[in-house]
């Protein structure tokens, strides 16, 4: 398998290279002199490179002039040319003509050249073929990366937010470094691996790490990986959306690609380049919480509403108050603030040098760049550094070497999180619900605050992991993730013919390494020492090689006029192998020994080492042509074929064809005199791509050995069953377009219709009844689902005069999901009606994804009478005897009958009894519409100002911190809203009474269903670019600052922190949007300041 | 050179990277596992796979799943009387003992059995195959393994049966997606008619030794069998199978009971594999159970009822020094009413958490003379020799004479109580106790309901008594069973939810 690879990678690095070998067969006879002077004063001139080329532009052999501006140059062909040059001289290239003296006069380049302004049409670059965007025949949309400089962000996904019509980007948590979810065109796959693929310059980014890692087993979490491509290298962005375009990706672009192209080295003087920003950044308020008094009225309340009997203080001290007892008095008579206490503010500091330049046959960019952030939680944080050099150089005119060279490390500091899985772990969840009269720090028997935190081993509200001492958590604790990554990039260019035939070869390495360090300390969780909680260690290492290569044939015939076809044949291959080791231990000897390696507990079961392995294959090949006639009809069809070493032998390949066209209608006669139109066009596309399952191996039986022997005897299981059904996952994509250009290209519209047909749907983890084994199927081809919507961007330039630009932006998309078949083990209902804080969910073929179903909340049952069940006319219901009943839940399998100050939902059925039967339909999670706009005004070239807005539109949200900090069932803090509740018979409020651990007064309902829509200003950018006077008096080539704000405003009527929830849970039919909110978006001004020399 | 040889080349090379067999490149196994294919080839895989259907008894190999011995705690003690919710017990656990049982308890997953039910298959459908790869595999050492995995599957089966009454029957292995069944339930009387099958089966070719106490008391052997067979029979009320199935274990010679002094807890209970056991999951330093948590530490969800002393065993308030042995400091700790039978060394010291490898218990010597008692109870006419059996054992236990009631050997219900009282003070929290209840309420159409109401009234809180009582007078008795895990009901169509839960 191997010596496929570097046979491979051999003929790409030296197939052009055998070619032109005959080249420097021929004799050497003839010897060229001569001597160069400058044209003005006539001085000789030194250092002049002096070289033979060939009729390629070839440089064959060179010298450089003496100090008197002498040289001798050995010609090895008299056919070939000679050139002259040197800095600050314009090249002057002689025919030799037989002649063996040259004598030169150079002339000084500079103050004679004009400027040059080439003129082009814009292209767009696929990735492979850059066609012109009049010419494109498929959904595709653009964003130049200047226009996200201003932002704060540390990656360039998040600046992206909003921004793209189609394109729903949205951050996990606002902590630095947490990961982003990319949907483009929403979900057309519920198979876990939904992210788009990223190209960068013209190789696939490989952004996922392996799952079986520590860190990584949150799909979005790994998406940080984009952290490793500086913004500031990014020239450009290009969104490819329809199937027809992604077709050219292959299996992995089945969710939209997302292509980066980096900056290039242009021909001029080198231009050195420094930006800087500074970015500062703040907490919003949180849902105001109660106060330890407060606190403490409320918890014994809640146990005798459940008991019966007033809470014992003398057993439970937390609420004893008794100053007789300084320690608890003390200890536990605060009212602290532990979302404050955990809370700072943040800071970005973003330094970004880099140089660019180059000549005929080299041009470089080269960047360095220094990233620092302090999240506004205490502990959390980022630093970047990262180099890149992209370097061009010209050989001939038909071979063009490129080399790219990245290298990024970043630190990610993050909080510890007991279990990554669950967030109500976190540091601020934990802050938000921790008891407020208790201290951060512990005060000693005699009542004197001790420089020691408060970290008892447990006490009513639990132990750890459910509660710590946050601020300890966070100040003492350690989890942070360093990662390592280079990827070199290695591209040939050989013009087998010249603009006919071009051949390119490109190479790409790319080795990541991840490390991941946590630490647990003693005073975080104030369990005893001899619990595997205290003191534990865990250092994980992942590195991830990745060799892929690429080999393009590009095929131009010169054709008749009118006519014109461009042909491209691909072969691309992808290797990925990732070694994983990690070792979690305990109990080491002192909290200043943080790594596992040294001497500590590996005993229990939790606590271990392993190891992991994994590779994926793929191959895939592209034959694709776009024919066109007078710019008018142009039609591109594709056909690609894919292998995937994760299916077994029997479904390994697939063939994906696809074909797109367009119709310049404005180029037809009968709209020729429609003067004000530039461009009508309706594009249609129709394109298939294959998604493979995101696990490796899974058409195999695997059998695996247990953790331990069965007295002694070495023991082995199936540890998963062969998947051999498997097949690709097919995405259907229809597209309908429309190009609108008008008014000498000042308003520009763009429409998008499209419908994503997955056929063959693939579900990863699908429930299967467990007596089969297993509790789920790995991977299991499902049914048939849609995904449609559409689009609409609007580019406007209202005005443009001498002094006034103004251009207003906007986009607008509507996308939903629909299931159209299903496999019987599909289950068609999620959730239960009985459990608290539970909403039901169905499946409902031909419906789109989203809709929760609950129980109406009418209340709080003010007295005993009000229990009372009554018929449809509000009649009481009685029984045999003549007697009132009272309202019941789930009769007769819980048979809870309500109390007065219990909330109150609606008997639908009139049965007297709250059961499933009265659960209906509570709105949808799924936007109507999203979409962003925002103008931009410039004054003479000088003054920008910009703003943005994002909106989304009607769609509710299951307020889940809401729900948390209502519902008075445990012993967590609670929002001050809770003062209203029911505590004596008559009270009229709508907060239900306190019960610990009883009751339903949380039922999954339309109390927490909230409207979310919303309307964010997400960005303001002032920029001022330095005059040319003062310029010259800096001396410098140009400069500009700017200031930008973030989050300034959302106009919602969501009570939540923030209502742009990620749609991370429209994964699935049954998912529902709930908002846990951990850290809401930040508030953040950005200073920043960019200066050319 | 010219254009088209250039042309050439360069297609050449395209093609030789086409054609350079793509499949062989793409051809990727695990490194670090192992593949069916490769499997099944030798006896000694043979014998890993048998082992790992024992070993998946102590845990879930994947770890995400509770032992399947808490399961057996839980599913045999918590619906009955002498089990107390401590500080840590979760709500569904509490629902349980309170007799308010959803179908979204998580207790009531039966996962964790079929789990060992799916390796026990898959090793009855594999291991026949090796015969052709492995010469050296003889067909009598290949149906000794084959009956270990038949006899456990016999086992599960009976847990399931006893727990949940109708449950689908799977039989073949799930090694593919062709394999994945949407069963139906089958009824408790095709499932207990399959159990005696694969008892059957494993009968006539297992071993009566394997050389080594480990093995003899860890694994399935003869008596093993035997001793299923007993309970299976009992609880079918096939009194005559029962006995025959007993007496062919008494009458072995190879068991008896441990003298009661001193050393007894000792040796029966911490050091375990006994001369009294028969069967035993082997727990072992290497694999600790899951007990100490669920039984001591600051968060434990069990404590002994405080009936168990004080009605079950009952205390001589004359003689403190005469006492029931397996009582306080046994089954018990008295002061604290910990569960002691997981925790004890001896009757004073308490195990060091890492050496909670106390064994589960699955059949033992005393098991055996006490079934052998209740079905003579039952056939009738041999009431002397049923209380002759029960005398043993509590003559072994010094049992307190406040327990003995005396029963007319004749009188089959007051026999009948007699040895169902003793088998709780002799079984405390080996997970019998609510399936001694249940088959001794449901014999001759749930003549003795009291038995389970007189539970309730002892193990359910005030407030819950009357919806608890009333649960458990359900007509068709399908409220003494669980209701199938909301889980499956949704996976699985075909899945009809025990009526009572609906």
């Amino acid at each position: 398998m191997k010596h496929i690879f570097s046979g491979l990678l051999y003929s790409i690095l030296f197939s052009p290279l055998l070619f032109s070998v005959h080249a420097f067969a021929q004799d050497a006879t003839l010897i060229i002199r001569g001597k160069i002077v400058d044209k003005k004063d006539k001085s000789p001139v030194q250092h002049v490179s002096v070289a033979e080329v060939d009729a390629d532009g070839r440089i064959v052999r060179g010298v450089t002039t003496d100090i008197d501006g002498n040289f001798a140059l050995k010609i090895t062909d008299p056919k070939n040319k000679v050139s002259f040059s040197y800095i600050g001289y314009k090249t002057i290239t002689e025919n030799i003509k037989g002649r063996s003296t040259i004598n030169i006069n150079l002339e000084q380049a500079g103050g004679n050249l004009g400027e040059v302004i080439i003129i082009s049409g814009k292209k767009t670059d696929n990735g492979n073929l850059a066609i012109a965007d009049r010419n494109l025949t498929i959904a595709a949309s653009k964003i130049n990366a200047k226009d996200l400089e201003e932002m704060s962000s540390a990656s360039i996904d998040q600046a992206l937010q909003g921004r793209l019509s189609g394109v729903d980007i949205t951050a996990s948590s606002g902590d630095p470094g947490a990961g982003m979810s990319i949907r483009i065109r929403g979900t057309s796959s519920i198979n876990a691996g939904t992210n788009p693929l990223i190209v960068v310059d013209g190789m696939p980014y490989e952004t996922s790490i392996p799952s079986d890692f520590n860190f990584g087993t949150a799909d979005d979490q790994g998406y940080a990986q984009l952290l490793n491509i500086a913004p500031s290298d990014i020239k450009e962005i290009v969104v490819l959306k329809d199937a027809a375009a992604t077709a050219m990706w292959g299996s992995r672009a089945a969710n939209g690609v997302l292509i980066i192209t980096t900056k290039r080295g242009v021909i001029g003087r080198p231009v050195l380049t420094y930006t800087v920003r500074g970015v500062v950044s703040f907490q919003p308020k949180p849902i105001p919480l109660l106060n330890g008094k407060q606190y403490s009225n409320l918890i014994p309340e809640e146990v005798m509403n459940r008991t019966g009997t007033p809470l014992n203080t003398l057993t439970v001290k937390e609420f004893a108050y008794d100053p007789n007892d300084p320690y608890y008095y003390y200890n536990y008579g605060q009212n602290t603030d532990w979302l404050a206490a955990v809370t700072q503010t943040g800071f970005v500091q973003d330094h970004n040098l880099s140089m660019t330049g180059g000549g005929e046959k080299a041009r470089y960019f080269a960047s360095v760049g220094y990233f620092n952030q302090q999240g506004t939680t205490i502990g959390t944080g980022l630093t970047r550094i990262n180099t890149r050099i992209n370097l061009d150089y010209i050989v001939s005119e038909r071979i063009k070497f490129r080399t790219d060279i990245a290298y990024t490390y970043t630190s990610n500091p993050r909080g510890y999180s007991p279990d990554p899985k669950k967030s109500e772990y976190e540091i601020r969840n934990v802050a938000l619900n921790k008891m407020p009269n208790m201290s951060i720090y512990e005060y000693n028997e005699q009542g004197i605050m001790t420089p020691n935190y408060f970290s008892p081993a447990s006490n009513i509200q639990g132990q750890y992991p459910v509660t710590y001492n946050p601020v300890a958590m966070a100040k003492t604790a350690m989890n942070k993730i360093i990662g390592n990554r280079v990827t070199p990039h290695f591209n040939l260019q050989y013009d087998i013919i010249p603009h006919v035939l071009i051949a390119t070869g490109d190479v790409q390495f790319d080795i990541n390494n991840n490390k991941n360090n946590t630490f647990l300390p003693q005073i975080a969780t104030g369990r005893p020492t001899t619990e595997t909680v205290v003191n534990r260690a865990y250092d994980g290492d992942v590195d991830v090689f990745n060799v892929q290569t690429k080999t393009n044939l590009v095929f131009t015939p010169t054709m008749p006029a009118n006519h014109s076809l461009t042909s491209l044949l691909s072969v691309q291959t992808y290797d990925n192998k990732s070694v994983s080791n990690q070792a979690l231990t305990s109990n080491t000897a002192s909290s200043l020994l943080q790594d596992p390696s040294a001497p500590s507990r590996t005993q229990n079961p939790e606590l271990n080492v392993g190891a992991g392995y994994a590779q994926t294959r793929t191959v895939g090949a592209l034959i694709n042509a776009q024919y066109g006639y007078k710019e008018r009809y142009i039609l591109n069809v594709g056909l690609r074929g894919d292998g995937n070493s994760k299916f077994g032998p029997a479904s390994r390949y697939g063939l994906f064809p696809s074909v797109s066209a367009r119709w310049r209608i404005s180029d037809e006669s009968f709209l020729k005199s429609a003067k004000f139109i530039n461009d009508l066009s309706v594009r249609v596309s129709y394109g298939q791509a294959g998604n493979p399952p995101k696990d490796d191996y899974t058409f195999y039986n695997q059998y695996s050995s247990f953790g331990w022997s069965y007295g002694g005897l070495a023991a082995v299981y199936p540890s998963s069953m062969e998947l051999s059904h498997l097949k690709w996952e097919v995405i259907h994509g229809q597209n309908l377009g429309l190009n609108l250009i008008m008014f000498h290209n000042k308003v520009n519209i763009d429409l998008e219709v499209y419908r994503n047909r997955t056929k063959d749907l693939l579900f990863k983890d699908l429930k299967i009844p467990t007596f089969n084994g297993y509790s789920a199927v790995n991977f299991m081809n499902v049914g048939t689902l849609d995904n449609q919507g559409w689009e609409l961007n609007i580019l406007t330039s209202p005005l443009r005069t001498d002094n006034w630009a103004v251009d207003f932006n906007f986009n607008i998309s509507h996308n939903e999901n629909i299931i159209r078949e299903i496999s019987p083990y599909y289950a068609n209902k999620d959730g239960d009606a009985t459990t608290n804080g539970s909403y039901l969910t169905f499946l409902q073929i031909n419906n789109p994804f989203g809709s929760i179903y609950g129980y109406k909340f009418k209340g709080v049952y003010k007295d005993k009478d009000a229990t009372l069940a009554t018929d449809g006319v509000g009649k009481p219901i009685i029984d045999a005897n003549g007697q009132g009943i009272y309202m019941r839940f789930n009769y007769p399998a819980t048979d809870y009958l309500f109390q007065p100050g219990d909330a109150k939902y609606e008997d639908i059925n009139h049965d007297g009894n709250i059961d499933y039967k009265d659960v209906v339909y509570l709105g949808n999670s799924n936007p109507k519409l999203t979409g962003g706009f925002g103008p931009t005004i410039t004054y003479k070239g000088r003054l920008k100002l910009s703003g943005f807005f994002n909106f989304r539109t009607s769609y509710v949200v299951v307020n889940g911190t809401k729900i948390s900090t209502t519902n008075m069932y445990g012993f967590n803090n609670q929002s001050t809203a809770v003062l209203r509740r029911w505590r004596n018979p008559g009270d009229v409020t709508d907060i239900p009474r306190a019960i610990w651990n009883g009751g339903y007064n949380w039922l999954g309902s339309d109390r927490y269903v909230e409207d979310a829509s919303f309307l964010r200003f997400r960005t303001a950018t002032l920029r001022y670019n330095l005059s040319s006077q003062m310029l010259k008096k800096l001396k410098i080539k140009s400069g500009s600052v700017y200031f930008t704000a973030e989050n300034l405003v959302t106009f919602t009527k969501y009570t939540g922190q923030d209502p742009e929830v990620a749609p991370r849970g429209v994964t699935g039919p049954f998912t529902v949007v709930k908002d846990n909110s951990t850290t809401p978006p930040v508030i953040s001004f950005t200073l920043g300041l960019t200066a050319s020399f | 050179m010219n254009r088209k040889r250039i042309i050439h080349i360069a297609i050449f090379f395209v093609l030789v990277i086409l054609a350079s067999s793509c499949n062989k490149y793409l051809d990727l196994k695990p490194q670090d596992g192992i593949v069916r294919q490769e499997y099944w080839k030798t006896k000694e895989q043979v014998q890993a796979a048998v082992a790992g259907c024992y070993a998946s008894l102590l845990a879930d190999p994947a770890n995400k799943d509770k032992p399947l011995s808490e399961y057996l705690f839980m599913w045999g003690e918590l619906r009955a009387d002498m089990v107390a919710p401590g500080p840590g017990i979760s709500n569904d656990e509490m629902d349980i003992t309170e007799v308010n049982i959803l179908s979204t308890n998580k207790m009531t997953n039966w996962a964790a059995v079929y789990r060992t039910i799916n390796y026990c298959n898959t090793v009855i459908d594999f291991a026949p195959g090796v015969m052709d790869n492995d010469n050296t595999l003889t067909k009598a050492q290949l149906n000794s393994w084959l009956s270990e995995a038949y006899a456990l599957r016999g086992l599960m089966y009976f847990y399931l049966v006893r727990s949940f009454r109708d449950v689908p029957l799977k039989l073949k292995s799930t090694s593919s997606d062709n394999d994945l069944e949407q069963l139906a339930k089958s009824s408790a009387d095709t499932v207990l008619a399959q159990v005696v099958k694969d008892l059957q089966t494993a009968d006539s070719n297992a071993v009566t030794t394997y050389g080594n106490t480990v093995y003899d008391k860890g694994r399935i052997t003869r008596f093993t069998v035997k001793a299923i067979e007993a309970d299976v029979y009992l609880w079918m009320d096939k009194y005559n199978e029962c006995v025959a199935a007993c007496d062919y274990i008494i009458n072995s010679g190879k068991f008896g009971l441990i003298a009661g002094n001193s050393g007894w807890f000792n040796t029966l209970y911490y050091k375990g594999n006994s001369n009294e056991s028969i069967f035993e999951f082997q727990y072992d330093a290497q694999k600790l159970n899951s007990f100490y948590a669920m039984f001591n530490t600051s968060k434990l969800r069990y404590f002994s009822s405080a009936t168990v002393l004080e009605d079950i065993y009952t205390v001589d308030f004359v003689n403190y020094l005469n006492r029931d042995i397996r009582a306080d400091g046994s089954a018990v700790r008295a002061g604290d009413n910990l569960i002691w039978k997981f925790l004890g060394v001896n009757s004073d010291d308490m195990r060091a958490s890492d050496a909670s490898f106390a064994h589960w218990f699955v059949y033992r010597y005393a098991d055996i003379l006490l079934m052998k008692a209740e079905a003579l109870n039952q056939i009738g006419g041999r009431g002397q020799e049923a209380l002759d059996l029960v005398t043993t054992i509590r003559n072994r236990a010094h049992a307190l004479d406040q327990t003995n009631t005396n029963p007319d050997p004749a009188n089959k219900d007051a026999l009948g109580e007699f040895i169902l009282a003793e088998r709780a003070r002799e079984f405390a929290f080996e997970g019998k106790r609510w399936y001694d209840l249940l088959r001794n309420a449901k014999r001759n159409n749930y003549a003795r309901l009291d038995l389970l109401i007189n539970a309730v009234i002892k193990a359910v809180p005030a407030s819950l008594q009357v919806s608890a009582q009333g649960k458990y007078r359900d007509p068709t008795h399908s409220s003494h069973y669980f209701p199938i895990y909301y889980y499956e009901i949704q996976s699985d169509p075909n899945l009809i939810q025990n009526p009572f839960y609906k």
